[in-house]
């Protein structure tokens, strides 16, 4: 489903290269890891795969379901099926959170050539999933994230993700910020979104989400290339071990 | 910041010709020969068969007029205006004064179809359909209810109809053209014209005092509350004329009233100018709600045409405990010069200012409003949010002061701008006055774009980006959008987003 | 028909215009100089500013400037002693620079007469826009001060301190101080007297790259005093400028600040600490320029009003086109304490780029009662109260500075303020 040859990106604005020849395969199913000390690249991964421009690819390519989404922008990726949720979530003031998820909803079903849905219908999906989620209907009628506590937010991205439908998933340190209760409801979240038609791309500091979304594969992110990839024993032995031996190796 | 860069390519191709009012329509008009002096003023008088009260008032108006220059302390630019070359009356022939909407020109009945502004009554009576989801809008919960409105329709210098008429005057309330009232009214509009706005306030009210047209008249006798939104629909059709609107609002002990009004113009390549002056008057208890959404014709992308819109709009809050609030949506006009001010004089008065300030191409706005604490325990509240993108100028002026007397005076200021575009400027001059020790002033202004993070993050919801840049501008106005009565505010949204049009979907 | 009337002279202009004539051949300057001595007159020949004039909105010269002393020879001024202890003094003392002090490391002083006599200031006699009232009366008036130059890279242990005391008539100083690439000082700018003087002083300081200064200006002129002062910066490359003003002084008081972020990197902090009694008026007005990128400024003003007292503060930033990622943050806060005291003041915000994070607030208040009622239901009495509650709001800003021995010397100052006029 996704496919990363040799990419090389750097940041706009100043030049500097933080992907140096990244190389990583993801099928549908499959839950992938991606773990990496701080400043690896992790998070500009997950930034270029929405397609942030503040980086710029200078080599390489990203496909998805085999065609290079390189020339999309993040409104066409999204409609496609990719989705983020941030490890920083913005704050939308005066857009209510309900307000965002039909405005977002419609617009990727009308990139879609789908009728846009009826209010009832719509109130039902949301209910469901926000009921699933253990979250209050009367959150969503406040402007979006703003004022959020960092666990509603990190729910709010997770209610999104599972309104939206996405065939890609990126979770951008979505860990971080939560306790261990949060942790358990956001990863239950995550999991029932498992299926065999869509990927999941984990990306995390600690392996401690990992004991709760169980990868099919672990991989080791450094300087901006995967220098290790394994199953989830990775992750068990990084725990213990921490990135030290595994970059030694690797140099 | 390509996305940014993105954008501002695109407003900077921006066309202004995009103006969806800018239609003419042929109607057979009657006008003054161009030019101002005493016997233009004596001329409209005469075709409105006004008392020679009415035109002595004006001619000491004009008198003082030529002894004034034009102000020249607001950040807008624009050539020299000559005054002789204006027509200072034009009316549609077929209407000798407001009449029955029977008697009314149909090609004038098409123009305001067209304009989609409802004059039929039985159509108006049908209601206004609330929007399917509203159920997910907030801020439609407190709207007013009725869903009625009755119209006063003026096509350039003179009030082509006023619908409602009959039912209104069951209750009580006058609403009617301020030539009529003058007529009909002497007493109400000798004791209430000039009483908040005098002859000398400012250049152009004086010129404006001198020779206003048209424009309406609201009454509200003690202790009613106006059963239906009021409005006036103001249209400049006729080449090279001015339009010089008086609006005269007064609002008894215990009344209430909410009135609203919408003003547009056609395209063209010369600029007119419009200066109008609306006074409010609100004794004991009562309260006053005026919200504008003011659409004239903003000139092309080149800047040029367009209105210049230099207004004097001022209540008086003269009663204990009144009350006045101003809502104002601004997105057209070449120049905009408006600043709908509270004199709070009535101990327990309260004042409100909510602003939505839209420029884009050449457009110049200076805008705000003052709030002058006079009374005890006297409160404001002002909410102004300008946008700028293209080349244009957007200024917030305003006035916040506390006199002597004015103990426990509280005001509370947020103003902020957002910029869309790197040619267009933000300004922010507010004038905070304090001369009681027991005022309370709290004035806060932020001055930003639309942040790159926030536009990824909408984005990447699959939201496209015009409409991203439209849901954020939308969210930023959403506190002033909530004041407006519900038909507006769903209006006001539209035009929004139609006037950032290049910037915004 | 044009009805514009040329007003009649005031007394104050009257007395300005005739002190130029009478004090011209005394004044030192070459042919450059005395041309811009001229033009400056001609200036305030067309009149002081008004009400209308719109940066002096709030100091209508012409209504407040009642009277002007002539220039008094005989005025004896001291040396006071400095605000911080070990400081460096260079005293101007009744307008007329004192000799020069012992050579310190790093630094060229030179007496601002003989570089005006020998017309090398002459370029730098310039007023900025044209209400420039205050820069155009020092112009035609200036007779002395201190040249200073601090040299690339050193960086002073001991404060600089700058003394400008008049006792009676008129004074009118300069004091430019250059500060070479990398360097760091702290320099007082002490503001003082004992007369009822009419005093303009100018100070300029043109900060290199990398520089850093901290600039203490305390103003605490007798109750009879005039006292028209400016400060003009241009900041360079990554220099920082922290600016600190205290007023506590002065019968009609105007301090201008013009500051220049021209360098990029450049970072300005003014805070500013006014304490207002008696019947003074005291104005402090700044315009900022934010000429290039990635500039940034933060302000913050405290003021105290008691008495008859009229304070303004009127703070303009203006962000140039192209001048992307300002930061930019001004507040300016009043308490006003007596029911025939006024604040007026003006944050202005004049935005040409877009991608700028700009505010400012504003507020003017009372004392907090809910933190008046706690300190009292401790046991406090109201007085007490009142004066631990007010000193703690101007103590703020004072303790931001957190270098120890400019703490203590501040808020000494304030302690006396208080203990005259709380």
């Amino acid at each position: 489903m996704l496919e990363i040859k040799n990419l090389h990106a750097r940041i706009v604005e100043d030049g500097t290269e933080i992907i140096r020849g990244l190389n990583l395969t993801v099928k549908a199913g499959e839950v992938a890891a991606i773990m990496g000390p701080n400043g690896s690249g992790k998070s500009t991964l997950s930034y270029i795969l929405a397609g942030r421009e503040d980086y710029e690819v200078t080599e390489g390519d990203i496909l998805y379901n085999g065609e290079s989404i390189l020339e999309m922008d993040p409104a066409e990726r999204a409609a496609a099926g990719i989705f983020l949720a941030f490890q920083y979530p913005m704050e939308i003031p005066g857009v209510a959170t309900m307000e965002f998820l039909k405005v977002a909803m419609n617009a990727q079903r009308k990139a879609r050539d789908e009728e846009p849905l009826k209010i009832p219908e719509l109130l039902k999906r949301v209910k469901e999933a926000a009921g699933s989620l253990n979250m209050d209907m009367a959150m969503l009628k406040r402007p979006l994230n703003v004022g959020f506590s960092g666990g509603e937010k990190k729910r709010a991205e997770i209610l999104q993700m599972k309104l939206l439908e996405p065939k890609l998933c990126v979770l951008d340190e979505t860990d971080s910020g939560l306790d261990i209760d949060a942790l358990k409801i956001v990863a239950d979240g995550v999991n029932a979104l498992r299926s065999p038609d869509r990927a999941i791309v984990v990306i995390t500091h600690y392996q401690r989400l990992l004991e709760y979304i169980v990868p099919d594969s672990v991989h080791v992110l450094y300087r901006g290339q995967v220098i290790k990839s394994g199953d989830k024993s990775l992750a068990v032995e990084l725990e213990e071990n921490g990135y030290a031996g595994i970059i030694e190796e690797a140099a | 910041m390509p996305a940014v860069q993105d954008t501002i390519d695109r407003v900077r191709k921006i066309d202004v010709d995009q103006y969806k009012y800018g239609f003419e329509t042929e109607i057979e008009m009657d006008k003054a020969p161009k030019g101002l002096s005493e016997d233009t003023i004596r001329f409209i008088s005469a075709k409105k068969n006004e008392p020679q009260w009415m035109l002595d008032w004006r001619l000491e108006a004009y008198r003082r007029w030529v002894t004034l220059q034009e102000p020249t302390w607001a950040r807008v630019n624009y050539p020299k205006i000559d005054f002789q070359d204006i027509h200072y009356y034009a009316a549609p022939k077929s209407t000798p004064g407001p009449t029955s909407l029977a008697e009314v020109d149909p090609e004038l009945l098409k123009v305001y179809e067209k304009l989609g502004i409802p004059l039929r009554e039985q159509e108006i009576l049908a209601g206004v359909q609330k929007p399917a989801d509203s159920e997910l809008d907030e801020a439609n919960d407190n709207v007013y209810k009725s869903g009625r409105v009755a119209v006063d329709a003026v096509f350039d210098s003179v009030s082509v109809v006023t619908t409602f008429k009959k039912e209104l005057a069951e209750a009580g309330v006058i609403f009617c053209s301020i030539s009529e009232a003058i007529r009909e009214h002497p007493d109400l509009v000798k004791k209430y014209l000039g009483s908040v706005v005098p002859t000398s306030d400012n250049y152009y009210a004086t010129l404006n005092s001198a020779v206003f047209t048209d424009g309406s008249f609201v009454f509200v006798p003690k202790g009613v509350r106006c059963p239906m939104e009021l409005s006036t629909y103001f249209r400049i059709n006729e080449k090279n004329t001015g339009q010089f609107e008086r609006t005269l609002i007064i609002a008894e002990e215990g009344a209430y009233v909410s009135y609203l009004e919408g003003c547009t113009a056609p395209q063209r390549d010369e600029n007119q100018l419009h200066a109008a002056v609306v006074e409010l008057i609100a004794l004991d208890d009562a309260e006053i709600k005026y919200s504008t959404v003011q659409n004239w014709y903003p000139g092309d992308a080149q800047g040029k045409g367009g209105i210049y819109n230099f207004v004097t709009k001022r209540g008086d809050c003269r009663g204990d405990r009144s009350k006045i609030s101003w809502t104002q949506v601004e997105t057209g006009s070449a120049i905009t010069w408006k600043y709908p001010s509270c004199i709070l004089r009535g101990d327990d008065s309260r004042g409100e200012f909510y602003s939505i300030a839209v420029s884009n191409g050449h457009q110049q706005v200076d805008s705000g409003t003052k709030m002058i604490h006079l009374g005890k325990n006297t409160s404001s509240r002002i909410i102004s949010k300008g946008i700028a993108a293209g080349f244009s100028q957007n200024t917030y002026r305003g006035q916040v002061s506390a006199h002597r007397k004015a103990s426990n005076a509280r005001n509370f200021t947020q103003c902020d701008s957002l910029l869309i575009g790197e040619d267009c400027g933000a300004h922010t001059v507010p004038y905070i006055e304090a001369k009681n020790s027991t005022a309370q002033f709290e004035h806060e202004a932020t001055t930003s774009k639309i942040s790159e993070d926030q536009l990824f993050y909408v984005m990447q919801r699959g939201i496209p980006e015009e409409e991203a840049i439209a849901l954020i501008v939308n969210g930023f106005v959403k506190e002033v959008i909530q004041e407006l009565p519900m038909e507006f505010a769903v209006e006001a949204q539209k035009l929004i987003g139609i006037s950032l049009e290049g910037s915004v979907g | 028909m044009n009805l514009q009337i040329t007003p009649q002279r005031t007394l104050a202009e009257t007395a300005i215009i005739d002190a130029f004539g009478e004090r011209l051949s005394a004044l030192p300057g070459d042919g450059a100089v005395m041309v811009k001595r001229d033009n400056a007159i001609e200036a305030v020949k067309a009149g002081l500013p008004t009400k209308r004039v719109e940066s002096w909105h709030y100091t209508d010269l012409r209504r407040l400037l009642t009277s002007v002393p002539p220039h008094d020879e005989t005025a004896n001024a001291k040396a006071v002693a400095p605000l911080i202890e070990g400081s460096t003094v260079l005293s101007v003392l009744n307008g007329v620079a004192s000799e020069k002090p012992a050579a310190i490391d790093g630094v060229t002083v030179q007496p601002l007469a003989e570089k005006l006599a020998d017309g090398s200031f002459a370029p730098a006699l310039e007023t900025y826009g044209s209400d420039d009232a205050i820069g155009a009366l020092n112009i035609a008036f200036v007779g002395d001060g201190f040249f200073v130059d601090i040299a690339e890279g050193s960086e002073l242990e001991a404060p600089l301190e700058l003394q400008n005391v008049q006792a009676g008539g008129q004074t009118h100083v300069r004091l430019p101080v250059r500060v070479g690439n990398g360097a760091k000082a702290t320099i007082v700018e002490r503001q003082t007297g004992s007369g009822a003087a009419l005093a303009s002083s100018v100070s300029q300081l043109l900060l290199g790259d990398d520089a850093e200064i901290l600039w203490i200006i305390v103003q605490d002129q007798p109750e009879t005093a005039t006292h028209f002062a400016q400060f003009k910066a241009e900041l360079g490359k990554n220099s920082k400028l922290t600016l600190f003003i205290m007023n506590a002084g002065g019968k009609l008081v105007r301090q201008e600040v013009v500051v220049d972020a021209k360098g990029e990197g450049a970072d300005f902090k003014l805070r500013g600490v006014n304490l207002l009694a008696g019947d003074s008026h005291t104005d402090v007005t700044m315009v900022l320029d934010h000429s290039v990128p990635h500039t940034t400024s933060t302000e913050v003003i405290r003021n105290v009003v008691t008495g008859r007292a009229k304070g303004v503060f009127q703070g303009r930033i203006n962000v140039a086109q192209y001048a992307q990622k300002t930061d930019a943050k001004m507040a300016c806060n009043t308490l006003l304490l007596s029911d025939d005291g006024e604040f007026s003041t003006k944050p202005e915000l004049e935005i040409f780029a877009d991608d700028v994070q700009c505010g400012h607030g504003a507020t003017v208040t009372e004392i907090d009662h809910n933190h008046l009622f706690y300190l009292m239901a401790r046991g406090i009495d109201e007085k007490t109260a009142r004066g631990l509650l007010v000193k703690a709001f101007l103590a703020e800003v004072i303790e931001e500075l957190e270098d120890e021995p400019t703490v203590e010397a501040l808020e000494a100052l304030l302690d006396g303020w208080f203990a005259t006029h709380g």
